[in-house]
């Protein structure tokens, strides 16, 4: 039981983030996901500036 | 993931188009066994899935370069294109997906030049239609099961055992990092990093905040306006005394009886000075006004006179002929009856006559504005005399006015210095007492006009203030905002390294107890799985009370391996369930296995044949007929979805044949070929339902 809640305690910190910064933690996670096999990782900071960006206007 | 089908158009011994392999299965039927002697291809198969979804192939997968089948090159006629190609259809997430990767030759009389691969694909939602993917087909396989992990569930099971060597340790703390996520963790991490970094750079070139120093400056010029302002008030109020004052001594001059009449003079004479000089300032308005009214006027005569000359042309051709007009005729011919009393019926001659006037009479309309447009050229070419006249008037006025002004003030002149030079000295002192007063009044005007000036340069100064602050407002708004995402940038940082932390000391361990209980399941050895810190599989005993690691057997490592796939397949499923972030954002995870258990003895072939297809979600097993022996068979049975054989067809002379006997029905394994060529066909074997 206790081992359960401890499990559920992991990803506690981004549910309880407040609107944009989750927005940022899950947008950037789906990008690097998507890189992850990939050797060149050019752009990726635009990628991630603009996700900055877009989820703090 | 849930693969559905494969296949397969002259790759490596598959010549031709093979039936299309499925691989559905249901939760409790959920493996596809595949029967093949060695060399009938079940490596190959093998390679075929991995080959179109990564590009890649197993160790044992020999000569990568000859994919296209011998037989199809051989038939090829030269310089013509061979192409092989395996199409492999898959589940995920409520979608469909093909995706087929095409290899071509080209047969020259030498060799054979491969040409690059190629790889398409296909996805149908749920309204079952078939569209390209919006990205590269590579970037959807990689977000499904990224090409890294691949071969912990494609795998050759005589050689599973490697993935647990001391050489390759560091190959799966990687994949096992990967899998569960700390290497999406890091670089998120990492690069959120990068762009804080940026952010704050923008923040440095937007500058900083002038706004407080420029709102002082402002204040600055503010009171300084207000101080003159308040001096602007004393002047006004300074001036209005001292005009009391100057009127107070000239009374007094009046009222002594030697210099009354003079004294009163002058006050008339300034009484008519002060009204001369406003008669002045109202004339010099009135010019003013009348040449930015009328001024034009003057400049006109040029392009009247053009207008004339053309009207007087067109009057001369008869376009403007005064008479008549068309409407007038029209209306007589309307009522058909003439001026003179003649009836104009249709036919007539007077009709006829009456309706030659028609093209000879001018239109009413035309003529009506040209006569108008006439008249008031007309009046224009008059108005510019009409204004010369007013500005001698005026002009005359001025003068009239400047010159009366002048006279007056020669007088008061004379008035002033006759009681300048006056005998009596209270008469002196009281002129001089004038004189001054007048100075003052002279400076304080001056001040006015001084004071005027500067309250215009003032306002201005502010003006470029305010327009300022708004711009630097602006900046500090752009300012506010690139803080606010830094702060969320650094948030996100802190949240996701704070995951990282929490991750570590529970993934881990709840992975390492899960691969620890499989493990045990299966082999009768005490021995311990462990996962390090850096997520390093080893195994251990612990018969000394200290724990050491185990130099294992290739059985016990096959084992730790199998153990350890099927403990993060199940970890991974269950978390990914849980909605946490996960890598295969899936739940579904298929196990493509080539000779299994090969080493193994009975015990462990049993353990691991009833274990692993509760772990996997889905089996594809590629099996030899001694692989395929009592234990395991009895253990998958229940299970299988569906089966197939691997015939082989030996291009060698007298082969001997094989066969396996599946559901009572003997499945030939090898054949003799009928021509010089070898080559494998894929049957389904038939259960009847």
């Amino acid at each position: 039981m206790n081992n359960e809640v401890n499990i559920n305690d992991v990803q506690e910190p981004i549910l309880t983030a407040p609107p944009e910064v989750r927005q940022i933690i899950e947008r950037v996670w789906q990008v690097e996901k998507s890189r992850l096999d990939k050797k060149s990782l050019s752009h990726i900071n635009d990628d991630i500036l603009r996700i900055v960006k877009e989820a703090v206007q | 993931m849930k693969l559905t089908s494969i296949k397969l158009y002259n790759f490596r011994q598959f010549y031709g188009k093979t039936p299309e392999v499925l691989l559905n299965c249901s939760k409790e039927q959920n493996i596809t066994i595949i029967h093949g002697n060695n060399g009938s291809g079940k490596t190959g198969l093998l390679n075929a899935f991995t080959w179109v979804l990564y590009d890649r192939f197993s160790a044992a997968f020999a000569s990568e370069t000859q994919l296209v089948n011998k037989r199809a090159i051989a038939e090829a006629k030269l310089g013509e294109p061979v192409e092989c190609w395996v199409e492999v259809a898959w589940e995920h997430d409520s979608k469909r997906y093909r995706a087929r990767r095409i290899c071509r030759v080209y047969k020259n009389e030498t060799d054979l030049n491969p040409g690059k691969t190629e790889l398409y694909m296909q996805v149908a939602g749920d309204d079952g239609k078939w569209y390209p993917p919006p990205q590269p087909p590579e970037e959807v396989i990689s977000e499904i099961l990224p090409g890294s992990l691949h071969q912990y569930f494609f795998f050759d099971g005589e050689r599973i055992e490697q993935i647990v060597r001391s050489d390759k340790k560091a190959e799966i703390a990687e994949a096992t990092k990967m899998l569960l996520g700390v290497e999406v963790l890091n670089r998120s991490i990492r690069h959120l990093g990068e762009a804080k970094k940026t952010l704050e750079n923008e923040l440095k070139i937007i500058g900083d905040t002038k706004t407080k120093q420029l709102l002082k400056e402002k204040e600055k010029v503010e009171r300084e306006t207000e101080r003159i302002a308040t001096r602007q008030t004393e002047i006004f109020q300074e001036l209005e005394y001292q005009q009391t004052l100057k009127q107070e001594t000239s009374n007094r001059l009046r009222e002594m009886s030697a210099v009354k009449e003079l004294e009163s003079r002058r006050q008339q004479l300034e009484a008519q000075k002060a009204l001369n000089q406003d008669s002045l300032k109202k004339s010099k308005e009135a010019l003013k006004r009348l040449i930015s009214a009328k001024g034009y006027t003057v400049l006109l005569p040029e392009l009247t006179a053009q207008f004339h000359s053309i009207t007087q042309e067109l009057r001369q051709q008869g376009e403007l002929t005064p008479g008549i007009s068309r409407e007038f005729v029209h209306e007589l011919l309307n009522q058909q009856r003439c001026l003179c009393g003649s009836e104009l019926h249709e036919g007539s001659h007077h009709r006829e006559k009456v309706k030659g006037w028609m093209d000879k009479a001018g239109i009413a309309a035309v003529e009506e504005t040209a006569i108008r447009m006439i008249a008031q050229v007309d009046e224009i070419d008059k108005q510019a005399p009409t204004f010369w006249e007013e500005v001698d008037r005026e002009q005359a006025s001025i003068n009239q006015f400047r010159q009366a002004i002048n006279e007056i003030e020669q007088q008061l002149d004379t008035i002033q210095e006759r009681l300048r030079k006056d005998p009596s000295e209270e008469i002196r002192n009281l002129q001089s007492r004038l004189d001054e007063i007048e100075a003052k009044i002279r400076d304080l005007t001056l001040e006015q006009g001084a004071i005027q000036q500067q309250t215009a340069n003032l306002q201005g100064e502010i003006d470029t203030f305010n327009k300022q602050i708004a711009k630097q407002k602006v900046n500090e708004d752009k300012q506010a905002l690139a803080q606010r995402r830094i702060t969320a940038a650094q948030d996100a940082i802190e949240r996701l390294t704070e995951v990282r932390n929490r991750q570590e000391q529970q993934f881990r361990l709840h992975l390492e107890k899960r691969v620890q209980e499989i493990f045990s399941e299966i082999s009768f050895t005490p021995y311990l799985p462990k996962i390090s810190e850096k997520y390093e599989l080893t195994l251990v005993e612990n018969t000394t009370g200290l724990e050491a690691p185990v130099a294992a057997s290739t059985g016990e490592n096959q084992i730790l391996s199998l153990s350890f796939i099927g403990g993060i397949i199940d970890k991974v499923r269950e978390w990914s369930e849980r909605k946490m972030l996960m890598v295969p954002d899936s739940s579904t995870f298929p196990i493509v296995m080539d000779s299994p258990f090969g080493s193994l003895d009975e015990r462990y072939r049993r353990q691991i044949a009833k274990i692993i297809p509760s772990l996997a979600n889905q089996l594809v097993v590629l099996v030899t007929k001694t692989q395929w022996r009592g234990e395991v068979a009895e253990e998958m049975t229940n299970r299988i979805a569906r089966e197939y054989v691997l015939t082989y067809f030996s291009s060698k002379p007298d082969c001997e044949q094989d066969a396996i006997e599946l559901g009572g029905i003997h499945y030939p394994l090898v054949r003799q070929s009928p021509n010089e060529f070898e080559y494998t066909e894929i049957l389904e074997v038939d259960y009847g339902f």
